[in-house]
């Protein structure tokens, strides 16, 4: 590939038309699609058409029906409503809980490659204690002492899921510190702060953003698999992880009340993939 | 006059793209002759590299050759071929060395495994016939020791001894043609010249008819018989390369001729900045004392320990001694490993020296506080080899130009606009580029641009790491021009480090040759050139491909 594009390089008299790449089509779908999830969790109050907590014993696991379009849960809830107040505990379980992570690692990250030797073998080494432990245990460990809650949960996240972004981030800051505009910058006489935000993250960043997209997904799934343990958000907040968990006894009978949460979970999902592949491709900055 | 064993006619190559189709190639016709050693020269973007490879077809997947024919021994159309007949003539008839023999040579596959895989594809040897067979080839490159180094992996081999090895490679299963697109770039001159003396060899020996593919016309002149000139896809001029060289009809290739560095090896006297010799009264502005630089030094603390537990100690510089007077260009020469480019890091702080010091004004560079640091950061420049990663991708030429005026306080924010204006004239670009970022404007621009930026702190030093060498020889002379307008213009004092003599000559009164990390010879650049001492220098003046001259 690599051979190819430089073979085409001095081809191209016009090399402006070269860089700005188009909008991709997976970007726009992506983005329409976050656009609209965050649409329904703005107006959740107003879309559904029932209370959600708002038990009914009389109408426990009905179909779908006109009435209720998705059915009831055991305590007689709207499985529609639920799911439509449960967006937004989920969506922002998934964008809160990967902010601190985000954060940390990018500046454990730039830290350790931008100064390399002493301070990167100790946060490396640090690193490694945090990767040793296997992703899950960890947090389901760290849960069950601090408690189970949303707040506990994003302190668990902050603990562990910094990792991949502080190796994604030295990884390129590695490869940077060697070009020669860092050099330049430092014979320029900035200090190492004007050049780590002005030089260095603004061209080490970019894998980093990509790779939120996939942890917001992560996230969303992590929490919702611990709101299925009981371990997250507790009842009765509408949170789709739970309802799939109350629904599992019933999944022979009312197969309804955990397959939409569970759709609802996948489409979410979907919609962060499409928009990080879309990004993926949108950042990829030609040096 | 017999029929030539290879001739193109009229070839035609677009690259297809999403903006539209771009053609490589556009009217392309050529013969090479048996035995003979035809040159295609030109610049980058010129089709040299794409008609070389459209005779094996091997070209990228969104290249197609639109119109002409290839014909071998003067009845096959090579055009025409099934991809099965291709690949048995590929190696067998017609083979290919290209660049970067690092890149080509397969790092898990020792040399001799190189070479007899294709004789044991082509000829069906087995292993031990071809083992023998491969140690023969290598003896055939002078290869020293042939014995052991067919067992050897491409790691342990010099860059020379590699590009060896894939000649011999190339050469296994005796073809008649053989390509060579860049086969010396990248290599150091003193590599090179062995290169060139093979392939000359190799055509007496082994009856063979080589195109050599080169932007370098001193490589040309070298080994050539017939030379082919080509720009933007088409062929500028044809003909024996003596009359290329001497009367050249077209303008563009006496462009090239003319821009070539190794002109300037030849003319005797400088001619400028003589006077500014007289100032050798003055005191220096920059003073090396007997620095030496060694990678992986680790001090005291760790220096009793085995061998196994710590990195090896390289020597990149030892004892270098010299210093640079106000207004004075001094040029430091020597090939790759050298140890010339650790040298001008070290001036601008970018390493520390493990012995030694650099003394600005009388003043210690490595000692200095924070304050004097940035007095001196301000006074002295390093400007880099490859324009592209000199230049931050994502910001415009003028937030490039702007932050070191802004952070340094140069002048008033009202000013900064009018500030780039100069700075951009001064470098001849045109201000309409300043809103573009570096992959928006080409190698030779971002090259200016670079300047402009070491320039932004209106310093008083210069110095300038291999500025010119990642640029076409027509771009490299414009550059040079520059920093000589530069130089009178802003009084500058200039360290030109390079591997090019010629270049160096250009600008530099001064010259210090180094080899190993030693500084082997210095004086006057007209007699360091026209009269080397010291044997290496005379090994590296001798190895620089020259033209000839009437």
């Amino acid at each position: 590939m690599s051979e190819h594009t430089e073979l085409l390089k001095p081809l191209i008299s016009d090399k402006s038309s070269r860089v700005r790449l188009s909008i991709t089509p997976l970007t726009i779908i992506g983005l329409s699609l976050i656009f609209v999830w965050i649409l329904i969790a703005i107006f959740a109050t107003q879309l559904a058409p029932y209370d959600p907590i708002a038990t009914n014993t009389e109408a426990k696991l009905q179909p779908m029906s006109s009435a209720h379009w998705l059915g009831t849960d055991i305590l007689g809830r709207d499985v529609f409503s639920q799911i439509i107040h449960g967006t937004r505990v989920d969506l922002s379980m998934g964008i809160i809980g990967v902010i601190s992570p985000f954060i940390i690692g990018i500046i454990i990250g730039v830290i350790s490659g931008y100064f390399g030797g002493f301070i990167d073998s100790l946060l490396m080494r640090l690193l490694d204690i945090a990767l040793a432990f296997p992703f899950i245990v960890l947090v389901l460990s760290i849960i069950s002492v601090l408690g189970p809650g949303l707040i506990n949960y994003y302190i668990a996240l902050a603990i562990v899921s910094w990792v991949p972004y502080a190796r994604l981030v030295r990884a390129e800051v590695l490869v940077l510190r060697k070009t020669e505009f860092i050099d330049a910058a430092r014979v320029l006489g900035f200090s190492h702060l004007h050049i780590i935000t002005r030089h260095v993250l603004p061209n080490a960043i970019t894998p980093a953003i990509v790779f939120v997209m996939t942890d917001i997904v992560l996230t969303i799934l992590l929490g919702s698999s611990l709101s299925f343990f009981g371990l997250g958000v507790q009842p009765p907040t509408p949170e789709w992880g739970r309802m799939i968990r109350e629904g599992q006894t019933f999944i022979g009978t009312a197969w309804w009340v955990s397959i939409f949460p569970g759709i609802a979970i996948v489409l979410l999902a979907l919609s962060f993939s499409l928009l990080g592949d879309g990004l993926a491709k949108q950042l990829r900055v030609r040096s | 006059m017999t029929t030539p064993i290879l001739s193109i006619e009229n070839l035609a190559v677009i690259f297809k793209q999403p903006s539209g189709d771009v053609y490589a190639v556009r009217d392309v016709s050529f013969e090479l002759h048996k035995g003979e050693i035809l040159g295609i020269v030109g610049e980058s973007g010129s089709g040299k590299t794409v008609t070389c490879r459209s005779i094996l077809q091997l070209l990228p997947n969104n290249a197609q050759i639109t119109s002409g024919h290839i014909y071998l021994d003067g009845n096959k159309d090579l055009l025409t071929l099934t991809s099965v007949e291709l690949s048995k003539l590929r190696g067998e008839r017609i083979s290919m060395i290209f660049q970067s023999p690092s890149t080509y040579l397969d790092p898990l596959m020792t040399s001799g495994h190189q070479i007899s895989e294709g004789l044991q594809f082509h000829g069906n040897m087995n292993p031990r016939e071809s083992r023998q067979q491969s140690i023969q080839l290598l003896k055939t490159v002078r290869i020293r020791e042939p014995e052991q180094r067919v067992n050897s992996y491409p790691h342990e081999l010099s860059g020379g001894m590699k590009q060896r090895v894939m000649i011999a490679s190339a050469l296994a299963c005796q073809p008649h043609i053989l390509l060579a697109d860049e086969p010396t770039t990248g290599l150091d001159v003193t590599v090179q010249a062995g290169i060139l003396k093979l392939l000359k060899q190799l055509r007496k020996e082994q009856d063979i008819s080589i195109i050599v593919v080169s932007h370098d016309l001193g490589v040309i002149a070298e080994i050539c018989d017939r030379v082919v000139v080509m720009k933007d896809g088409n062929v500028v001029e044809t003909g024996p390369t003596r009359q290329i060289l001497l009367q050249p009809q077209a303008e563009y290739t006496k462009t090239l001729i003319s821009a070539h560095p190794s002109r300037f090896l030849n003319i005797h006297e400088h001619a400028t900045h003589e006077d500014n010799v007289g100032g050798a009264l003055e005191q220096p502005v920059l003073q090396i004392e007997s620095l030496s630089v060694i990678f992986g030094y680790t001090g005291l603390l760790f220096h009793h320990l085995p061998e196994v537990l710590v990195k090896p100690l390289v020597q990149a510089v030892e004892d270098v001694t010299f210093d640079i007077k106000r207004g004075e260009a001094v040029g430091i020469v020597g090939e790759s490993g050298s140890g010339k480019s650790t040298v001008a890091r070290t001036i601008v702080r970018l390493i520390k020296p493990t012995k030694g010091k650099i003394l600005y004004k009388g003043e210690d560079v490595h000692l200095m506080g924070t304050r004097n640091l940035l007095a001196y950061r301000r006074s002295i420049q390093l400007i880099f080899q490859d324009p592209f990663s000199s230049l931050n991708p994502r910001m415009t030429i003028y937030d490039t130009l702007a932050e070191p005026l802004r952070k340094h306080h140069i002048c008033p924010d009202n000013e900064v606009d009018s500030q780039i204006s100069e700075l951009l004239a001064s470098v001849d670009l045109s201000l309409s580029l300043k809103n573009r970022k570096p992959h928006e404007i080409s190698g030779g621009q971002c090259q200016r641009v670079a300047i402009a930026r070491a320039l932004t702190l209106k310093p008083e030093i210069i110095i300038a790491d291999e500025i010119t060498s990642a640029l076409d020889v027509t771009i490299q002379a414009q550059i040079l021009e520059l920093l000589e307008k530069l130089r009178v213009d802003m009084n500058l004092t200039i360290l030109m480090i390079s591997h090019d003599l010629g270049v160096v000559k250009r600008i530099c009164e001064r010259i210090l040759v180094m080899h190993n990390g030693h500084v082997v010879e210095s004086g006057a650049a007209n007699q360091v050139i026209l009269q080397p001492k010291d044997p290496y220098t005379k090994e590296l003046v001798a190895a620089v491909p020259r033209m000839p001259t009437q």
